[in-house]
């Protein structure tokens, strides 16, 4: 079992370390000339050599990567141009941003996905099925930066309900200890500046969740109905069994395995969300930071944002195995 | 009978097709009572489960109880009352044992999830359950509460739901072909458990099945159901010895027995009505196949009438059945193997071995087939008998070219089939063919059976449409199907029709040896024989020979010339098919044929009880 | 038994029945009509989408108060027409979904018969890459795909096929590691059939109808990319029309002219509902599985 695990983490680090090449590689493809677009018009040409040497840029790409990796694995990421400041530093500032983000959505999503599909089976050969089918297919026609826009149109500015600027009014000040605020509000005790992030967290973590949940919605509702079928689902109910027990006891823990599978692979596209979410919302995180980077060609910043976007995704997709394997019977023997 | 569990009396459930209602159940009369067992039988198709979901309260939305009553215990039983009764005093063991547990919970969660159901106090729930579990013979039961189904073989699944059946208590248990999944073997033991267990709690029970002569031996009453109608009810000896009504008898006769004179298994013309054919037929349902059919058979239904103690039957032409027919005695069976021949196909030393990858890195080996001689000749009719896992599918995909076996060598018309150029492999091709045995998953769905039977064609240069056409008329007659079937797609076929394009398409490549792998199991025993006789019919007329692989013995006696038997990858046992049979060498070989209902209704059946390994070793200290 | 023609799943048959069924019946029409006004954009158009009219900028719809016939939809902060952008952004949406689909379709889809089919090295190999690949979240590689080839629209397609050619990948090898196994496909290598024959006439017909789902779905995909990547300056050039780019540039003025985003809105949800519409329904009436039995 150990071995098993240790495997999977050797898995993971030999594929962020591919990873980390081929986004070097990618990222160097650029036709014209990058140093270019990073200085300024009044640049000189000493300008020009000096900053290729900071950036490294005058060895071989290999020669690069190394140094790149020499530095990485020491937690120095380089140094943004646009920024002037450690990409690590700019990293830690805006991860947790996003990974609370990230993880209210989840939370969200779950909690429209698992009623709504539950609900969906039920309307199976009824009347409202047709209709219920139909809304599931035009909520998965908008993307999740549609539905930020939307929201911002009906609950920030129609009806100002919500907030859609940042991750906090401006009026408080929190100390960072963990970096996530909702966390910091309770250890500091700002009862009311922890009211206020949840607020600011709502419309951007809806508008992921609703991109998320249809789909979670709709792979439940097709497991349950082909759970519906199996041999054993209607030995259970001729043993008397009620038909909320079946569906709660029975089908529901047959479901949640390719459920979860399906919430692995789908929460990549979560944390890809996040980059015009964040724009939109003017909310400081990860994905924010990467699309300013990407707009100022900030290859040092593009490159660490980006590793740390696959080692996100890989970190997640290891969690769905281990959840996997320790809820199927199947996988689970010594 | 004095007072019974359960009766019903002119049952009738309805559903609607399309404009009109159509009467799934029709005339269902039978009852069975405290202690005793009423088999069920009839083929896929004649309403079985539909009586099980009457009596259960579940029929679904779009039926409807149209007529009759049913009497639980004397009184009426409603659907409502049903679902209350499940569990606890009507309660059902299924088919499939493997996949009637959810996967995902232990057996001890599913059972004491019941025993709440069924009233136990939670202290004693756990206690409850691990004497349950004895009781139907399991060892270590504590164990096995905390084991998932997959960890479980079928015969032990099987007894998990029966002691689950049993653990309310209940007044009447429906047995749904609960030994159909199991092998020969498993299934005489779950047979005895359950006659067992009701003698203990005398439980009525009723055992549906398609088998006959098991439930001659197994049952106390028989009611033959055929396309919604009893057609003949009574002791089960005397239905099964001497059945009266034109079905019943059709389908005995239907029956390949393993011992006596062998005669030509008569065929029925058609199948039992669906459906729709079932809204016109206002008479008895049989009558269109029937031989002795008469004007008032087809306009009315005719009631259950009396032709003996307790024994009656719905038949308008009643018992004069037997006089007209004369069945064929087979010719000698081997007279069509060409004597001095070449051998067709040879296996020398053939083994196949597969490894397999521990959890903790080593290396296993498994032996699916341990290293075996054979020849087959022209003409041949060979059988090769085994249970799951004995290797014989192994053995077909060998013989068949489908794998390549991982020791020794097979020769096909005496040259080897590795290291042979092409051509002589096109020419082996055209040697030796197979017929698979799913024949739903055998045939492309996306193809006309015309494209089918003449797939072989595809890969032959210069073949025109119309040259395909004329291969797939001949073909289409050589299986016995009507031309208009070409157009067809499997999806519209039955399953007799479709295991005869897979036959057509073997023959296609006009092969001399035809590799058959289990392609009469899951079909109808009516379907069945007409297979078997074609078979015969190709063996007879071209000089087909033919690799029969089964599980059922009576099957290979009728077919075969022949036999091998399979057990753990090796031939425990080989030779001429009568003698084999009849006497019976090998120990596995003698359990295998003791756990096959005889023909003889008198004779005492099931034999000893007790595991595989027991039952040979007492074979064993038999000789 | 009786059979009607037509019913058994051959192509006519099941073609038939896919247009009856209200999704693929619905959503066809929707696709045509987006074709249609794609094409047909320069006569649909009432105004010149780049043409900029300062003295009529903000303008809200025709039907209100302070709206112009001229400009139906109105007009965005530089006075151009926003009804004859929204027209003529169709034309780029159009553009990217049918090539970037038919890209990663073709690209996926093959590798995937081969991989499925022949399993074995080429199969690990697949796996791995496929994996790899999958490690990076979509809309973070077409970006980093942009910075390296470059903007333009040329490119936004070449990063579609590039990240989503293992969706068509996954599930088409998915579908063909089941049909595989079929008893008719050894059959048809019995019979003496080669490998390429026996994918291209037993597998290949079998994998088909999903192959033209995911295609639909793609489409959709493709335009939903496109319009992220116009969201963010890095896709069409300042002269060409893209609903991204009239999102980007409504959000500026979400307080005083918030239509202005919503016929960008309306237009994506439109095209990308259409293409799921037809996807779903296609799905539903190809696949014989899903036939809901009597």
């Amino acid at each position: 079992m150990l071995s098993l695990v240790i495997r999977k983490v050797w898995v993971v680090l030999i594929t962020a370390l591919l990873l980390s090449v081929i986004v070097f590689i990618l990222l160097r493809l650029i036709p014209s000339d990058p140093l270019g677009m990073m200085l300024p018009p009044s640049a000189t040409h000493e300008d020009a050599e000096a900053l290729r040497q900071v950036l490294g840029m005058d060895g071989s790409i290999a020669k690069q990567y190394g140094v790149w990796l020499q530095n990485a694995v020491h937690g120095d990421l380089g140094r943004s141009i646009f920024f002037r400041e450690p990409v690590t530093a700019l990293i830690k500032t805006a991860l947790p941003a996003t990974l609370e983000l990230a993880m209210v959505s989840l939370v969200m999503a779950l909690l429209i996905a698992i009623p709504g599909g539950v609900m969906m089976y039920k309307f199976e050969g009824r009347k409202l099925e047709i209709p219920a089918d139909f809304l599931l297919v035009v909520l998965l026609s908008v993307p999740s930066f549609l539905w930020g826009i939307i929201l911002i149109v009906v609950l920030g500015v129609a009806f100002p309900i919500l907030p859609f600027m940042g991750q906090l009014d401006p009026s408080f000040s929190v100390p960072r200890v963990t970096g996530f605020l909702l966390i910091d509000t309770l250890l500091a005790g700002q009862w009311a500046a922890w009211w206020d992030a949840l607020r600011h967290l709502l419309l951007p973590a809806f508008a992921l969740a609703l991109s998320f949940s249809p789909i979670i919605a709709r792979v439940l509702r097709s497991s349950l109905i082909e759970i519906a079928t199996e041999p054993y689902v209607n030995v259970v109910r001729l043993r008397g069994v009620s038909e909320r027990r079946i569906l709660w006891g029975h089908m529901l823990k047959n479901a949640a395995l390719p459920t979860l599978t399906l919430l692995g692979v789908q929460f990549g596209f979560l944390f890809g969300g996040t980059l015009l979410i964040e724009v939109i919302f003017s909310f400081p995180g990860l994905g924010n930071l990467m699309v300013q980077a990407i707009k100022n060609f900030d290859l040092p910043l593009i490159q660490g944002v980006a590793l740390v976007f696959c080692l996100l995704v890989l970190g997640v997709n290891f969690c769905v195995d281990g959840l996997y394997t320790a809820l199927n019977p199947k996988l689970r023997q010594a | 009978m004095t007072h019974p569990v359960l009766q019903f009396s002119g049952v009738q459930v309805v559903a609607r097709v399309g404009k009109q209602e159509v009467a799934l159940l029709r005339q269902v009369d039978f009852a069975v009572g405290k202690g005793r067992t009423l088999g069920l039988v009839g083929e896929s198709g004649a309403g079985k489960s539909m009586i099980g979901r009457v009596v259960a309260g579940l029929l679904p939305s779009n039926l409807r109880f149209a007529a009759g009553r049913v009497l639980f215990q004397g009184e009426r039983l409603t659907s409502a009352a049903a679902r209350g009764y499940l569990g606890k005093r009507i309660a059902f063991i299924p088919q499939e044992p493997l996949s009637a547990l959810n996967p995902v919970l232990t057996i001890g969660q599913q059972m004491l999830e019941h025993l709440k159901r069924v009233g136990v106090a939670r202290a004693e729930r756990n206690q409850y359950a691990q004497a349950k579990l004895a009781e139907v013979g399991l060892p270590e039961p504590a164990q096995i509460l905390s084991r998932y189904p997959h960890q479980l073989s079928g015969g032990q699944c099987q007894r998990v739901l029966i002691a689950m059946a049993f653990s309310g208590d209940p007044e009447l248990i429906i047995a749904d072909e609960p030994t159909t999944a199991l092998d020969v073997v498993t299934q005489v033991q779950i047979i005895h458990l359950l006659r067992h267990i009701q003698k203990k709690y005398e439980t009525a029970v009723i055992l549906i099945t398609h088998d006959l002569r098991m439930a001659a031996h197994v049952c106390d009453d028989v009611a033959v159901l055929y396309a919604g109608d009893v057609v003949e009810t009574g002791p089960a000896r005397l239905v099964l010895e001497q059945p009266c009504h034109p079905y019943s008898w059709a389908l005995k006769q239907a029956t390949p027995s393993l011992h006596g004179n062998l005669h030509e298994l008569p065929v029925l013309p058609d199948l039992m009505p669906g459906l729709r054919d079932m809204v016109e037929l206002r008479g008895c349902r049989f009558a269109p196949r029937c031989a002795t059919r008469n004007v008032e058979c087809e306009s009315h239904v005719h009631p259950l009438e009396a032709v003996g103690e307790g024994h009656y039957i719905r038949c308008a032409s009643a018992c004069r059945i037997q006089e007209n027919v004369q069945t064929k005695v087979l010719p000698q069976r081997s007279s069509t193997v060409v004597a001095g021949a070449s051998t067709l196909l040879e296996l020398h030393q053939a083994s196949m071995r597969y490894t397999i990858k521990r959890a903790d890195g080593k290396k296993a080996y498994f032996d699916a087939l341990k290293p075996l001689d054979l020849s087959i000749r022209p003409g041949e009719l060979v059988g090769v008998v085994g249970e799951s896992g004995s290797g014989k599918s192994t053995l077909a995909r060998i013989m068949a070219g489908l794998v390549q076996p991982t020791g020794g060598e097979v020769r096909v018309s005496g040259i080897a089939r590795q290291g042979a150029s092409t051509q002589q492999l096109e020419h082996m091709r055209q040697t030796v063919q197979m017929v698979f045995q799913d024949p739903d998953s055998a045939l492309n769905p996306r193809r006309t059976v015309e494209s089918l039977m003449t797939q072989a064609l595809e890969i032959q240069a210069g073949i025109t449409a119309e040259n395909r056409r004329e291969q797939a008329l001949r073909l289409v007659g050589q299986v016995g199907m009507a031309p208009d079937a070409l157009q067809r797609f499997p999806s519209q076929l039955s399953g007799g029709q479709k295991q005869r394009v897979n036959i057509a398409r073997a023959l296609c490549a006009a092969p001399q040896l035809l590799i058959a792998d289990e392609i009469v199991s899951g079909l109808d025993v009516s379907v069945q024989a007409l297979i078997m006789n074609l078979l015969l019919r190709l063996n007879r007329e071209l000089g087909i020979a033919v690799v029969l692989i089964s599980h059922d013995l009576s099957v290979i006696r009728y077919l075969c010339q022949r036999v091998l038997v399979m057990y753990r990858g090796s031939v425990v046992e080989q030779g001429e098919t009568d003698t084999v049979f009849s006497n019976p060498r090998h120990p596995y070989t003698r359990v295998l044929l003791s756990s096959v209902p005889p023909d003889d209704a008198r004779a005492n059946w099931p034999p000893a009880q007790g595991s595989l390994e027991a039952q040979m070793a007492l074979a064993e200290s038999e000789r | 038994m009786t059979t009607k023609v037509g019913s058994g799943p051959s192509w006519r048959g099941r073609l038939r029945r896919a247009v009856g069924h209200p999704k693929v019946a619905i959503g066809g029409v929707m696709v045509l009509f987006f074709v249609f006004v794609a094409i047909f954009a320069p006569w649909l158009a009432p105004n010149n989408p780049n043409a900029q009219d300062l003295m009529a900028t903000l303008l809200p719809p025709a039907w209100d108060a302070g709206g112009m016939a001229q400009f139906p939809l109105g007009t965005d902060s530089l006075g151009r027409c926003v009804l004859s952008r929204l027209i003529y952004g169709s034309r780029i949406a159009l553009l990217v979904a049918v090539l970037a689909a038919t890209g990663a379709m073709v690209f996926g889809s093959v590798l995937a018969v081969l991989a499925g089919y022949l399993r074995g090295r080429f199969d690990t190999t697949m796996g791995f890459l496929v994996g790899l690949w999958l490690s990076v979240p979509p809309v973070v590689f077409s970006m980093l795909l942009m910075v390296g080839l470059g903007t333009g629209v040329r490119n936004v397609i070449l990063a579609v096929v590039l990240v989503d050619w293992t969706r068509f990948y996954r599930v088409v090898r998915a579908e063909v590691l089941v049909a595989r196994e079929r008893e008719y496909v050894q059959a048809a290598r019995l019979l003496g059939f080669s490998h390429w024959r026996t994918m291209t006439r037993e597998i290949l017909p079998g994998v088909l109808p999903l192959i033209l789902t995911l295609f639909s779905l793609q489409m959709g995909v493709a335009i939903i990319v496109e319009a992220i990547l116009s969201f963010v300056g890095l896709s069409v050039p300042s002269d060409v029309v893209a609903w991204g780019v009239m999102l980007a540039d409504g959000r500026d003025q979400i307080y005083q002219a918030g239509w202005t985003l919503l016929a960008p809105i309306g237009g994506i949800i439109f095209a990308v509902l259409a293409f799921n519409l037809l996807s779903d329904g296609l799905r539903v009436t190809l696949d014989p599985r899903l036939q809901k039995r009597s």
